[in-house]
């Protein structure tokens, strides 16, 4: 690292996206391109207030600027929901291990997604469908509390939904008057005859209690531990393995993960916690 | 500031009769910190040989550890706009670390100085940092070194290193800093005579038959980080957790606790971002903005405190955590004793696997 360990690389907000009532999606151009692997995350900063971790939502090729989908949740996040376009903000990372598209080549990506956690899914999509001739398939199940609450509407609902090799589905767990899709908890969407789990790895990103139900699915249909990728969410602080709150057993998330398989982790307490 | 010496190598040693011109002289080149009495035990003050009464030798580690001088309880990391270079350290040196000490830093610079994540403040402190370790001869009821692989004398880690004899003291070299003062200085030193040196492997031996004798109850088994692996779902630490006050004084007092916490902060003309120290017993440690809780309960904190210590810890760096200084079991504030603790997890142990055996 040629900054020093805790110095944020200085960037600017250069539009806002609304996504829903509580998310938006920040455009961010730092004083140098930053190169990250998909899943990767960084610390945003906003000077005085703190800062806090997100994987970019937007794809690694993109190395002028890098997006950041954020759901106001705590204090941080809702004074950076304040911000208006020039804000100067910070930058720190990537951090951490991605997800191992490599290792996915040849197979059927069996995605679910949940609420923001489709933004480091918009990131592994985006660089999916670069080279989809390398997988066999990439199949969609995303999820959100109400049709308002479901980020990425137009691609969602339009251009990702005309790519070929893609299988996408939609679910809310509330419906209003115009929404004509399933409504349920993402697992509703998910079936067995979905995919074939010999040849296929199932990725996985959401709330706490949708990643836990998701993997019991993904369980029940035949995926073994170490065919289920989870990108956990937990307390990164510095990034780098050292401050230990985001501790999950021997696991720094922050150094080891966020992306995790199944396998690694299912012995320790409380993950989905 | 690395013991560069092989094991095989006789150490030279040198014999002093007093104290006061080898720490007046350390301290001509840099800030000399020395021991000093606060009660039954010791704390450091900055040595100043213009004032200062007779410098003392501390009989047992004192309460102040070496992280305080490493990384600090509060520092400043960055600066927006930036202010310059971080503060510059001055050399500095300190007197009076035992052995658990030495090896608390050894813990420390796994952490800190990894290869790909190297904490220049920290860094920054180590080198500029000239130790002056001793024996330990007056161990205390919690000391427990000998159950960690330590010893009550200098092992390595040091620059030099002072074992107290009846006359004097005898001076050992540890690194080529250590070496160079001892030559830049060679008129204050003698050669140790082989009686004198008797008397050092004497002392030390005493040392060590009453740390062994004030141990022997809590010897385990089987290695402690072994025993924490395979120890996850025992009711131990959630016994330990009735009696918990959260007051995060062993997680303060440990030397090799090294959770901290970053936060920003508005200054008069500049935005800071801190560094301080943190404890993974404090209640919303591991807390995340949704609310997700993964140790709301004390008990699975103190059990993660512990694995991390005896086992998460070992598995990726290869040496424990735990150096047995003993300062939490003094610092504890409802009287938890790890001792006791891995004492009931070996137990717990021995009846699980008679209860395989028999079925």
């Amino acid at each position: 690292m040629s900054r020093g360990l805790y110095e944020p690389m200085p960037a600017e907000i250069v539009d806002i996206l609304v996504e829903s009532p509580t998310i938006r999606s920040y455009v961010v151009i730092p004083q140098e391109p930053i190169k990250f692997a998909t899943g990767q995350f960084v610390e945003l900063s906003l000077p005085g207030v703190g800062e806090a971790p997100f994987t970019p939502s937007s794809s690694p090729a993109d190395t002028e600027k890098m997006e950041i989908t954020i759901m106001k949740a705590g204090h941080v996040t809702e004074m950076l929901h304040d911000c208006e376009k020039g804000q100067k903000v910070g930058i720190r990372g990537p951090y951490g291990n991605g997800y191992p598209v490599d290792d996915f080549a040849g197979k059927e990506v069996y995605i679910i997604g949940g609420g923001v956690g489709l933004a480091p899914i918009r990131s592994l999509f985006l660089t999916l469908i670069a080279r989809i001739g390398d997988f066999k398939s990439v199949v969609c199940r995303f999820g959100a509390r109400t049709p308002d609450d479901l980020i990425y509407k137009e691609a969602l609902h339009g251009s990702w939904q005309q790519i070929e090799g893609v299988d996408m589905k939609l679910t809310v767990d509330q419906a209003d008057g115009d929404w004509r899709g399933n409504v349920g908890v993402v697992t509703t969407i998910c079936k067995k005859d979905d995919v074939n789990v010999e040849n296929a790895v199932a990725v996985i990103c959401g709330p706490p209690i949708m990643m836990k139900f998701a993997t019991l699915s993904m369980l029940d249909f035949g995926f073994k531990d170490s065919q289920i990728y989870l990108s956990m969410e937990k307390n990164m602080s510095c990034g780098f393995g050292k401050c230990g709150h985001c501790m999950i057993g021997k696991y720094y998330v922050c150094k080891d993960g966020p992306v995790f398989s199944y396998d690694q982790i299912k012995g320790y307490r409380n993950i989905w916690d | 500031m690395r013991n560069t010496q092989t094991q095989g190598e006789e150490r030279k040693r040198f014999f002093i009769d007093k104290l006061r011109p080898l720490l007046d002289s350390v301290s001509q080149s840099r800030r000399l910190y020395v021991p000093k009495p606060v009660g039954e035990r010791y704390t450091f003050a900055l040595y100043d040989p213009a004032t200062a009464p007779s410098p003392q030798f501390n009989n047992i580690r004192a309460f102040t550890t070496a992280k305080e001088f490493l990384f600090p309880l509060r520092e400043r990391v960055t600066a927006s706009p930036q202010r310059g270079d971080p503060d510059r350290v001055e050399p500095f040196a300190v007197f009076g670390f035992k052995d658990c000490d030495l090896r608390s830093m050894a813990v420390l610079d796994q952490v800190f100085l990894e290869e790909d994540f190297r904490d220049p403040f920290y860094e920054g402190r180590r080198r500029s940092m000239f130790v002056i370790a001793s024996d330990c001869f007056d161990p205390a009821e919690s000391c427990c070194c000998t159950l960690f692989g330590g010893e009550p004398y200098p092992g390595s880690g040091f620059d030099l290193s002072l074992s107290q004899i009846k006359d004097g003291f005898i001076v050992e070299i540890g690194s080529e800093a250590g070496a160079r003062f001892v030559a830049d200085n060679a008129v204050l030193f003698v050669q140790a005579s082989e009686t004198q040196l008797a008397e050092q492997s004497d002392r030390r031996a005493q040392t060590r038959q009453r740390l062994e004798a004030i141990n022997a109850p809590y010897e385990v088994g089987s290695a402690v980080n072994d025993l924490l692996e395979k120890s996850g779902d025992t009711d131990a630490f959630d016994v330990e957790a009735q009696e918990c006050v959260e007051c995060q004084a062993c997680t303060r007092i440990c030397p090799t606790c090294h959770c901290f916490y970053l936060y920003d902060a508005v200054r008069e003309d500049y935005f800071a971002k801190m560094k301080m120290w943190d404890s993974c017993l404090r209640m919303s440690y591991a807390a995340v903005a949704g609310g997700a809780n993964p140790r709301k309960a004390v008990g699975d904190r103190i059990r993660h405190r512990l694995m991390h210590k005896f086992s998460f810890f070992f598995d990726r760096y290869g040496i424990g955590m735990c150096i047995g200084c003993g300062r939490c079991i003094e610092g504890d504030t409802h009287g938890m004793d790890i001792r006791v603790v891995l004492k009931k997890l070996d137990g717990e142990r021995k009846g699980s696997n008679r209860a395989e055996v028999v079925s």
